[in-house]
């Protein structure tokens, strides 16, 4: 499949027509729709500690852009999770539809990646400032 | 009679006598993510009040759109797939971080400043 077909075959109106398989159980409809909303809300979570970060926190002596370099790729972060969880819901309702095996989540992997990568930002940035 | 993708009649798990839970489990799920847009709306007002009070403006809205899977309360028949709604708040997250973006980099002189 080429890649703007796929593409649009995570548009909400090839979502709601797609016929393959039966309904699922409402359960594991609204059990699918409540992952995508916690996502959601974790992406929310990382857009407001990217902001605040940036606007609440002191400047860290030395580093001016010391906030910034932790705060934006958070915020950005915020976005590409959304979206991919988005991608999730729609792999998974897919899925339930046919029975098939839940597919796996790359949601834990990106949050878990994000996490590391600004907490090893974080000690860099700390690191810089305590030595001047 | 119980079968894995079959809807459930009976049976001693609560949630097979009454699906109806999952679906209050769902509009709370969405009332707490309408709160989060909030949240980020209160911390961006801070900053930027035009930005923040556009953000803010997202949460009732959201809220509004939890209440499809609440207005089915009294149907029996399947919960139609809400691919719509959810694709529209997974847009609405990119712009609010995108306008989150703007206003970290800029603060007061953001587009939607006000001074």
């Amino acid at each position: 499949m080429s890649w703007s077909r796929r593409l649009a075959t995570l548009l909400p109106r090839a979502v709601e027509r797609d016929d393959g398989g039966t309904e699922p159980d409402p359960r594991f409809t609204f059990a699918n729709e409540r992952t995508f909303l916690a996502w959601s809300r974790t992406a929310l979570a990382l857009v407001v500690a990217g902001l605040g970060i940036v606007q609440l926190l002191p400047p860290f002596p030395g580093v001016p852009v010391g906030r910034h370099l932790l705060g934006l790729p958070l915020i950005a972060l915020g976005a590409v999770l959304a979206v991919a969880a988005y991608v999730e819901w729609v792999r998974s309702q897919r899925a339930l539809r046919r029975g098939d095996p839940l597919p796996n989540s790359v949601l834990p992997w990106i949050l878990a990646a994000t996490v590391t990568g600004i907490a090893i930002i974080a000690a860099i940035v700390l690191l810089i400032s305590a030595l001047r | 009679m119980t079968t894995p993708q079959g809807r459930a009649q009976s049976g001693d798990d609560p949630e097979e006598r009454d699906p109806g839970l999952a679906r209050e489990r769902t509009s709370l799920a969405w009332t707490r993510t309408a709160i989060s847009f909030a949240a980020v709306g209160g911390v961006v007002l801070k900053e930027n009040v035009l930005t923040g009070l556009l953000v803010l403006a997202v949460a009732p809205v959201v809220w509004q759109l939890g209440r499809v899977s609440r207005s089915q309360a009294a149907r029996t028949d399947l919960p139609t797939v809400g691919a719509t709604r959810l694709f529209v708040i997974a847009l609405t997250i990119v712009a609010v971080s995108l306008l989150c973006f703007l206003v970290a980099i800029f603060g007061r002189a953001a587009p939607l400043g006000l001074r």
